[in-house]
C-alpha cells in the first residue's frame, strides 16, 4: 500500500519538477528543478527494484551532469531573468506536435493491459547480481563494442578542445 | 566481427603512429589497411556466421554491403592527402574517428539485435558529431556540428523510445524474436508495438535525411569539411539505409499493410521535395545535399517493394550512387580550393585548362541523373524494375518525374563548365589526385556497361 503512495508522490514531483524546469524564467532555478525531477525518477527506480539502476541514475545525471549545468550557468553568468525570444507561431507549433505525441501516448498506454507485466522473474532483474550476469553472458558484444564509442568521444573532445586550429 | 575487429585496430594504430609523430605514415598506413579490411570482410561470404546470442550476423548482405561502404572509406581517403595538404598539424586524430565511424557503419548492416543498431548508430553519431566540427575556426562548421548533434541527440531519444517500447510488447531486441512475435500476433498487435515501430521510423528517418526529417541536412552537409561531407552523404547514407531495410525485412515484414503507406508517403515526399528544393540551389556542395536527399528517396523505394531482389538493387544502387557523389565531391575539393567558393559561376570556363577534372564531374552528374550507359542508369533502371514488379505503378511515375526534373540541376555544372565562357584557370590537381578521379570515372562508365557482375551477387 505505502508503494502506492509512494508512486502517486514521486511521479507528482517528478512532472511537477519537469513542468517548472521548463516554465521558469531563471536559468538556475531550470537547473535546481531539473535535479530534482532527476531524484524522483530515481525514487521509481527504486520502486520497480531497480536498485543499482537507481544509483548509477543518481550519481551519474544528479551528480555528474548537473555539477556540469551548474558550473556552467554560474560561469557564464547566464542567472539573469529572460524572456523566451522564440516567436508565438513557434510555441504554437511545439504545443501542437508535442500534444499530438502526448496524445499517441495516453492513447497507448489506455489499452495496455497492465496485467502482462506480473512476471515474477522480471521483478529480481533490476538487482546488480541478476545484472551483471545478463551483461556478461547475454550482451557481452554490445558491451564490449561501447568502448569503441567511449574511444570515438575521447578522442573527438581532445580533438575539439586543443587550440591547434586546422 | 572479423571486419570490426580489424577496424577497431587499424584506427587504434593510427592514433598510436599519431603519438609516435610519424604524420607522414598516416595516409599510407591507411590506405595499405583498408584493403586488407576488404579482404577480411570479403572472406565472411557464404558463412553465415551468428555471433554472441545473434548480437552480430554475417551474412552475405552484411558482407556486401560492408564492402561497398569499406571501398566508399578508401575512395574518400584517397581524396584525403589533397584535401588536407595545407595542414601543419597532426591529423592522426581526424581520420581515426572516420575509421571508428565506419566501425559504427558496419554495425549498423550487420546486427541482430536492436541493442546493437543503437550501439551502432551512436559510434557513427558520435564520431560524425566531432568530425563535421573539425574545422574549429570555421563558422559554418561550428554551426553545422551544433545543429547535427542538438537535433541529432533529440531524435535518438525518438529511436531509443520505439526500441523500448517494441520490447516492452515483443520482450525482446532479437529481430528474429521480433519477427515470430509480430507473426503470432499479427492480427492484434498492441497498439504500444505499433507506436514504438512509428517512433522506430521517425529515429531512422532523420539519421537518413529522410523529408520531412531533412531539415537539418543541406545545413549540415554544406558547413561540415568537404571531405567529411563525401563521408556523410554516401557511406553514412548507405548505412542507414541499409539499417532500415534489414530491420524492416526481418522484423516487420509481416506486418506490411501496417508500415508501407507511411514509408511510400515519406518516400514520394523525399524524391519530390529533395528534387525540386534542388532547383533552387546555386552552388555544388548544397545541390550535391539535396541530390543526397532525394537519392535516398529512391533507395526507400527499394525497402517499400521488398522482394529477393530488392537487397540486390539496394547494393547496385548504392554502389552507383557512392563512387558518383565521391566522384563529384573529389572536384567540388578542387574548385572550393582554388576559387574559394563553390557557385555554379565558379565552374565557368573549367573544362579548357582542366580536361579530366570536367570530365569526371560530367561523368558523376550524368551518373546521378541516370543517364544511360553509366552506372546510375542500370541502378535506377532495376530499381524502378523491382518497384514495378511489385505493382507500384504510381510509385515508380513519382520517381521518374523526380528523376526527370533532377536533370535541370545536375547539367548545371557540366553546362558552366563546358558552354559558358569564364576565366581560364588551372585547378592543380597533380597526376595522383588525377588518376583517382579517372579511376572513378571509369569505375562509374565500367559498373554501367558490365552491371552483371553486381547484380545478380547476393
Amino acid at each position: 500500500m505505502i508503494t502506492r503512495y509512494l508512486f502517486y508522490f514521486l511521479s507528482i514531483l517528478a512532472l511537477y519538477s519537469a513542468i517548472m524546469m521548463l516554465i521558469s524564467r531563471r536559468q538556475i532555478h531550470s537547473v535546481l528543478y531539473l535535479t530534482l525531477a532527476f531524484f524522483a525518477i530515481g525514487g521509481h527506480y527504486i520502486l520497480l527494484n531497480a536498485q543499482f539502476l537507481a544509483v548509477v541514475h543518481i550519481i551519474v545525471y544528479a551528480g555528474a551532469i548537473m555539477v556540469l549545468f551548474l558550473f556552467t550557468v554560474m560561469l557564464l553568468n547566464l542567472n539573469t531573468e529572460q524572456k523566451s525570444p522564440k516567436k508565438m507561431s513557434a510555441k504554437i507549433g511545439a504545443i501542437v506536435s508535442g500534444g499530438m505525441l502526448m496524445i499517441v501516448l495516453i492513447a497507448i498506454l489506455r489499452t495496455y493491459d497492465i496485467s502482462m507485466t506480473h512476471d515474477p522473474d522480471l521483478t529480481q532483474i533490476g538487482l546488480i547480481k541478476n545484472l551483471g550476469k545478463v551483461l556478461y553472458e547475454d550482451y557481452l558484444l554490445p558491451f564490449e563494442i561501447s568502448s569503441v564509442l567511449f574511444l570515438t568521444a575521447m578522442v573527438g573532445a581532445v580533438l575539439l578542445g586543443k587550440k591547434e586550429q586546422i | 566481427m572479423n571486419t570490426i575487429i580489424a577496424l577497431t585496430v587499424l584506427g587504434v594504430a593510427i592514433l598510436f603512429l599519431g603519438i609516435l609523430k610519424k604524420n607522414s605514415w598516416l595516409l599510407p598506413t591507411i590506405l595499405a589497411g583498408i584493403p586488407i579490411v576488404l579482404i577480411l570482410t570479403i572472406t565472411g561470404w557464404d558463412t553465415n556466421r551468428h555471433y554472441f546470442n545473434d548480437m552480430l550476423i554475417v551474412d552475405n548482405y552484411a558482407v556486401t554491403f560492408n564492402s561497398v561502404m569499406i571501398f566508399s572509406t578508401f575512395l574518400i581517403f584517397m581524396f584525403a592527402g589533397k584535401y588536407y595538404h595545407l595542414v601543419q598539424r597532426s591529423l592522426d586524430d581526424i581520420y581515426a574517428i572516420v575509421i571508428f565511424a565506419l566501425v559504427g557503419c558496419v554495425l549498423m548492416t550487420s546486427y541482430g539485435n536492436l541493442i546493437m543498431l543503437f550501439l551502432g548508430i551512436e559510434t557513427l553519431s558520435i564520431a560524425l558529431y566531432i568530425l563535421a566540427g573539425s574545422h574549429k575556426e570555421s563558422i559554418t562548421s561550428n554551426e553545422a556540428t551544433l545543429k547535427y548533434f542538438l537535433l541529432g541527440s533529440f531524435l535518438s531519444g525518438f529511436l531509443l523510445f520505439g526500441i523500448a517500447l517494441i520490447y516492452g510488447a515483443s520482450g525482446t531486441f532479437n529481430l528474429d524474436g521480433i519477427n515470430s512475435y509480430v507473426i503470432n500476433h499479427a492480427s492484434h498487435l498492441p497498439p504500444i508495438f505499433k507506436a514504438g515501430l512509428f517512433l522506430m521510423i521517425i529515429g531512422l528517418a532523420f539519421k537518413i535525411a529522410i523529408v520531412p526529417f531533412h531539415f537539418w541536412a543541406p545545413d549540415v552537409y554544406e558547413g561540415t569539411p568537404t571531405l567529411v561531407s563525401a563521408f556523410m552523404v554516401t557511406v553514412v547514407k548507405t548505412a542507414s539505409i541499409i539499417a532500415l531495410f534489414r530491420l524492416f525485412s526481418t522484423s516487420f515484414s509481416a506486418v506490411k499493410e501496417l508500415w508501407e503507406p507511411t514509408l511510400a508517403i515519406l518516400a514520394v515526399l523525399t524524391i519530390l521535395v529533395g528534387n525540386f528544393t534542388g532547383l533552387y540551389q546555386t552552388n555544388l556542395k548544397r545541390m550535391l545535399a539535396y541530390s543526397s536527399i532525394s537519392h535516398s528517396g529512391y533507395m526507400m523505394l527499394a525497402v517499400i517493394a521488398f522482394s529477393h531482389s530488392s537487397a540486390n538493387t539496394l547494393l547496385f544502387y548504392a554502389f552507383a550512387y557512392s563512387v558518383a557523389t565521391i566522384l563529384a565531391f573529389g572536384v567540388l575539393i578542387l574548385v572550393r580550393e582554388a576559387k574559394g567558393n563553390d557557385l555554379f559561376t565558379s565552374f565557368r570556363g573549367l573544362a579548357k585548362r582542366n580536361p579530366v577534372e570536367a570530365f569526371s564531374l560530367s561523368v558523376a552528374m550524368l551518373s546521378l541523373t541516370g543517364i544511360p550507359p553509366l552506372a546510375g542508369f542500370f541502378a535506377k533502371y532495376y530499381l524502378f524494375f523491382t518497384v514495378m514488379d511489385k505493382g507500384y505503378l504510381w510509385l515508380m511515375i513519382i520517381a521518374i518525374v523526380g528523376s526527370a526534373v533532377s536533370a535541370v540541376y545536375y547539367f548545371k555544372p557540366v553546362i558552366s563548365m563546358y558552354l559558358e565562357e569564364g576565366q581560364e584557370f588551372d585547378l592543380k590537381a597533380g597526376v595522383a589526385y588525377r588518376m583517382s578521379l579517372l579511376f572513378l570515372a571509369i569505375l562509374t562508365v565500367l559498373t554501367g556497361v558490365l552491371p552483371f557482375f553486381l547484380i545478380n551477387l547476393i
